[in-house]
């Protein structure tokens, strides 16, 4: 009896060193390639951060250090261009862009959702329609609007059309109202809520999660956009960090003198402020995002 | 002020007072013919804030000479999207610093003023500019733009390269065209089968012009109305041009190893013994004076079949947008940037600045030729450097011998063309024939519209 | 459904209906009147445009269709719109593929997760300029980061930027690395997958190739689908990352035919070649092929997108 207790117990020991075995061996397997992966996408921004702290004739060499390190590649950025103030215009643009979308597009993926009447499915196929726009088509005649109400040279043909909703975001956010109970908003009308209190008090909170997701998705697409500002900023004090990063690209690197130690690191200084923002923001993120459950 | 403290004064001081006044004042109306030149200029496409010491110091002197004027400069290059759209919003900038082989397009589309009035007004000499120049940026008879560099082109040669191969500058003909491939030959260096010296760089898609010339052609006619990119003489041109990267295994090779040169720097491209020879723009004989004085070089003309010196002028220059707000002092201005003193004050700067550093002072070549007769008539001296005094010697001989791509409504259409052709026979994706055919259709087409829309 | 209250409303006034229709409208009304303005007003402005000769400094000239007729004739827009189309068929497949990858090995990282996300969404925040200018280094066939790496497992690298043949190969490379945002869409689409499904998966026997296949996929069907249509419409456009590598100041020769994408192109014939009549009617024109794909992708999406709602 023991014997065969003890032969069982011996083998589902071995059983289950196997499969601990099995375990780490496969654990191990998954953080390989996750740090594979992860060194695959972090080499560019190494790269990068290396090369810009080179001194000129090395930015191209196989060194994975700098050496001498050239801060004062920084200090020269820093000194020949308005960094700070075109981070400021780029913050200030982005934070307008990213609220008065959100805010539109609340309301807007509101009226798509609780709401029933004749139409609203054809309008809102003319929104996702919208989607499929190059944004070339609109450009110049847009252009000449902002021209006709004097706005050219400001900061607000860079977000002033967020006022009246985005496609894609009015999409968005309306899946999540979808997935709302509707039992919900109806309790509140019975006790005399208007629909403005419906959404402001009961669809608007419940929806912070993807009105973030929303948020952040703008401010990132605000911070990265090259081609409004372009058209729309003649000064130098009013451009934005993609922009500037542009006239630098011509100053010094390919229209210039090549110097491109100096537009890797103005490059270096553009990325990081949007890390910071991403790294602190992310986990209500990745919430925002996992609950809007965009379903196509 | 000056009347305030008079009063108090003794005789004596207050002749000095008006006396100085007085020379002041006429100080003044020679520099400029004084109407009201105050407000604010905004100036696109200049590196008046970042440039150089040629930069920096003649903006300083206008803003010396019209202290009222509030100078803004937005930096790096002309943007065409974001000059297009400033003057079709009205809204454009009071002057902007143009290449000379596109401004004529502007112009032409009347997206520029004639500065027939302020050349009237300022009285600005029009003669002091080089001809070749002024003749790129006047159309019907109306000059629409102020020349400001003249760049010249030259052979830069690497005697390192060519002692190796037990060469000599005079074994350089570029008239003889067998002779340059033998010399390519004898310069490229491929080992272990990278390749580490290119031989002879015919400077190619940008330099077709003066390869074309040098086999007896224009691309374009002298009226700007009829391209003559498939020309014969422009065929063979390309094909040989482009036969010299056979050497160093094709164009792949040879641009993957010339993107990586420290082209500005002091380990160029010259020092690193990575080029035998060049045909190239007299601002890299200053770069290389300045970054590089000792290296082994050497300086010669570039010539055609016939061996007549030849260069291919490019540049930029000062425009005034339709719609300027400030066209007064856009003129002063360009007058100010342009005129002999400035160009003199600038050269002075330069000079001092090499000297303090060491290196050597090759000038500043300007459009303007009673700038060039005193900035190498009292500032440039022969510096004791036999190459670079030579240098300076070619270039400014090669200067009488340049031709430029005449005015023409079309330019920027009109060298994607032909610019285009050149890269698809580089590529190995047409024949120069098949190129440049195509080049000529697509050029003539855009010259035929352009002209037909402006008459 | 609101029906229980409609049937009490008093005489004279407007029905509930209305009222919901009244109200409903009151909510889009921004989207409405930027639908006009900055939409439809634009359009129907750049369509008119399409028919004229203009080029943004003077009057525009009607000349009837003569632009439409130019798209027929001209080749670079057949080679511009067939760089443009081969990008996008490359881009698109390999960029949710790697994005899925990525996705489904984020999806177990437990510590450290936000380093992680962060690493990886990164590039999708760099301006387009910066990548554009870091790739070209990147890319570069001597000295670039990518051949030395390749170099290390023994591959000799291609000319990235050098080699026509490998241009748009090497440009679809440097939009893989700015799949971050996508891979965001797939991590959140992951959790939301009920975790009873792989246990019943399990208990059948599947193993994870299977379980993919048959759970994940599939729950996922309508975010992949989602980035499967915006991911083609941008791929159509790319335009500004290319534009700063081989199109800004410098004219790179390798580049100038197997880069030019059609929405450089039309840049190019917009604000260089000044033909804005002509760019509008090529803005059209990608406007037509942008809708006809999405609604090709929409019929096919109904033979394999799964959607929740309708069990």
């Amino acid at each position: 009896m023991t014997a065969v207790n003890e032969a069982g117990q011996l083998a589902l020991q071995e059983k289950q060193m196997r499969r601990d075995l099995a375990k780490t061996v496969e654990r191990f397997a998954f953080y390989s390639l996750l740090i594979f992966c992860t060194i695959l996408f972090f080499a560019p921004f190494l790269w990068l951060l290396t090369a810009s702290l080179k001194i000129r004739s090395e930015v191209f060499n196989s060194d994975l250090l700098p050496n001498p390190v050239a801060w004062e590649n920084y200090i020269r950025v820093w000194q020949a261009t308005p960094m700070l103030i075109w981070l400021k215009n780029s913050l200030l643009v982005g934070f307008l862009a990213a609220i008065t979308v959100t805010i539109s597009c609340g309301l807007i993926a509101f009226g798509f959702s609780y709401f029933r009447f004749k139409w609203r499915n054809t309008l809102f196929g003319l929104v996702l329609a919208t989607m499929m726009l190059p944004g070339v088509v609109t450009m110049i005649p847009t252009f000449l609007i902002w021209n006709q109400l004097g706005l050219v040279n400001t900061h607000v043909p860079l977000w002033g059309s967020n006022i009246f909703g985005s496609a894609v975001y009015i999409f968005m956010i309306r899946q999540f109202y979808l997935s709302l109970p509707r039992e919900l908003f109806e309790a509140a009308r019975v006790d005399g809520a208007s629909y403005f209190q419906i959404w402001r008090l009961i669809a608007l909170p419940l929806t912070r999660t993807a009105l973030i997701v929303v948020f952040i998705f703008e401010f990132k697409a605000s911070w990265v956009d090259l081609v409004k500002p372009l058209i729309y900023l003649q000064r130098t004090d009013l451009y934005t960090l993609p922009l500037g990063l542009k006239s630098i690209l011509d100053q010094f690197g390919q229209g210039g003198e090549m110097q491109w130690e100096i537009v890797l690191a103005a490059s270096v200084i553009v990325t990081i402020p949007v890390i910071i923002i991403f790294f602190l923001g992310q986990r209500y993120f990745m919430d925002g995002i996992a609950t809007t459950g965009l379903k196509g | 002020m000056w009347s305030f403290r008079s009063k108090q004064a003794s005789h004596r001081f207050w002749t000095i007072i008006t006396l100085l006044a007085l020379m002041l004042g006429v100080f003044a109306t020679v520099i400029s013919a004084q109407d009201d030149v105050s407000g604010s200029l905004s100036v696109l496409g200049f590196n008046g804030e970042t440039g150089d010491e040629i930069a920096t110091v003649r903006v300083a002197q206008v803003r010396a000479a019209y202290p009222d004027l509030e100078i803004s400069f937005t930096e790096g290059g002309l943007d065409e999207q974001q000059f297009l759209t400033s003057v079709a919003s009205g809204t454009p900038p009071d002057v902007v610093y143009i290449d000379r082989a596109i401004l004529s397009t502007y112009a032409i589309r009347g997206a520029l003023i004639p500065l027939t009035d302020c050349i009237a007004n300022q009285d600005i000499d029009m003669s002091q500019y080089r001809e070749t120049a002024v003749n790129q940026v006047t159309v019907d008879g109306e000059v629409y733009g102020i020349p400001e560099f003249y760049n010249n082109i030259m052979l830069i040669i690497n005697t390192k390269a060519l002692d190796d191969a037990g060469l000599s500058v005079d074994d350089i003909d570029t008239s003889d065209w067998d002779s340059l491939v033998e010399l390519n030959d004898a310069l490229t260096r491929v080992e272990d089968g990278t390749l580490t010296r290119i031989g002879f760089d015919p400077k190619l898609p940008e330099f077709l012009p003066l390869w074309a010339m040098a086999n007896g052609t224009a691309l374009l006619s002298e009226d700007g109305r009829t391209a003559q990119l498939n020309d014969p003489r422009v065929v063979e041109a390309l094909e040989f041009a482009h036969s010299l990267h056979e050497t160093a295994g094709g164009r792949q090779p040879f641009i993957a190893f010339r993107d990586v040169w420290d082209f500005f720097g002091s380990q160029n491209q010259m020092v690193a013994d990575q080029l035998g020879v060049f045909p190239m723009e007299q601002w890299y004989m200053n770069v290389l004076a300045d970054v590089a004085p000792d290296a082994p070089l050497s300086f010669k003309p570039f010539t055609d079949r016939n061996g007549e010196t030849i260069s291919y002028a490019t540049g930029s220059a000062w425009a005034m947008p339709r719609g300027s707000a400030n066209q007064d002092a856009a003129c002063a201005f360009m007058k100010t940037m342009t005129a002999p003193e400035t160009w003199v004050a600038a050269a002075q700067a330069r000079a001092e600045k090499r000297a303090e550093a060491g290196t050597i002072n090759t000038g500043v070549y300007t459009a303007n030729q009673v700038a060039d007769e005193m900035i190498f008539g009292e500032i440039v001296q022969p510096s004791g450097n036999e190459t670079f005094d030579n240098g300076v010697q070619t270039i400014l001989a090669v200067q009488e011998n340049a031709f430029a791509i005449p005015a023409n409504p079309a330019g920027s259409e009109f060298r994607q063309a032909w610019m285009d052709a050149a890269n698809r026979v580089l590529n190995g994706e047409q024949t120069a024939q098949e190129a440049l055919d195509q080049a000529q259709q697509e050029a003539q087409a855009a010259l035929d519209e352009a002209w037909s829309r402006s008459e | 459904m609101a029906t229980s209250k409609s049937v009490i409303r008093p005489q004279g006034r407007i029905t509930l209906q209305q009222r919901e229709t009244l109200a409903g409208l009151a909510f889009i009304s921004p989207w409405f009147i930027g639908f006009f303005i900055f939409t439809a007003g634009p359009m129907l402005l750049s369509l008119g445009l399409s028919f004229t000769n203009y080029d943004v400094l003077s009057p525009p000239d009607f000349i009837g269709i003569a632009n439409y007729e130019r798209l027929l004739q001209d080749p670079r827009l057949g080679m511009s719109l067939g760089n443009s189309i081969f990008y996008a068929l490359l881009h698109v497949p390999l960029v949710m593929t790697v994005a899925l990858g990525l996705a489904l090995i984020l999806n177990r990282v437990g510590k450290a997760a936000g380093f992680f996300r962060t690493a990886f969404y990164l590039p999708s925040v760099t301006p387009a300029v910066a990548i554009g200018t870091l790739w070209l280094w990147l890319l570069n066939p001597r000295v670039g980061l990518v051949n030395r790496g390749l170099e290390l497992i023994g591959i000799a690298g291609p000319g990235w930027t050098t080699d026509p043949n490998w241009i748009k190969p090497g440009i679809v490379l440097m939009s893989l690395w700015s799949v971050g945002s996508t891979v965001i869409l797939y991590l959140a689409a992951l959790r939301n997958v009920p975790n009873e499904l792989y246990e019943a998966a399990r208990i059948d026997g599947a193993n994870a190739w299977q379980q993919l296949l048959r759970v994940t996929i599939p729950m996922i069907s309508g975010t992949l689908f989602f980035t499967m249509i915006i991911n083609t419409i941008g791929s159509l456009q790319i335009f500004a990352e290319v534009y700063t590598m081989f199109f800004g100041n410098m004219n790179s020769g390798p580049a100038s035919s197997a880069g030019l994408f059609y929405n450089i192109y039309l840049f190019r014939q917009a604000f260089e070649f000044l033909r804005m009549g002509y760019a509008s009617a090529m803005a059209w024109l990608l406007f037509a092929i942008i809708l006809i794909l999405t609604i090709i992708q929409l019929r096919f999406s109904k033979r394999w997108v799964y959607y929740e709602g309708e069990g």
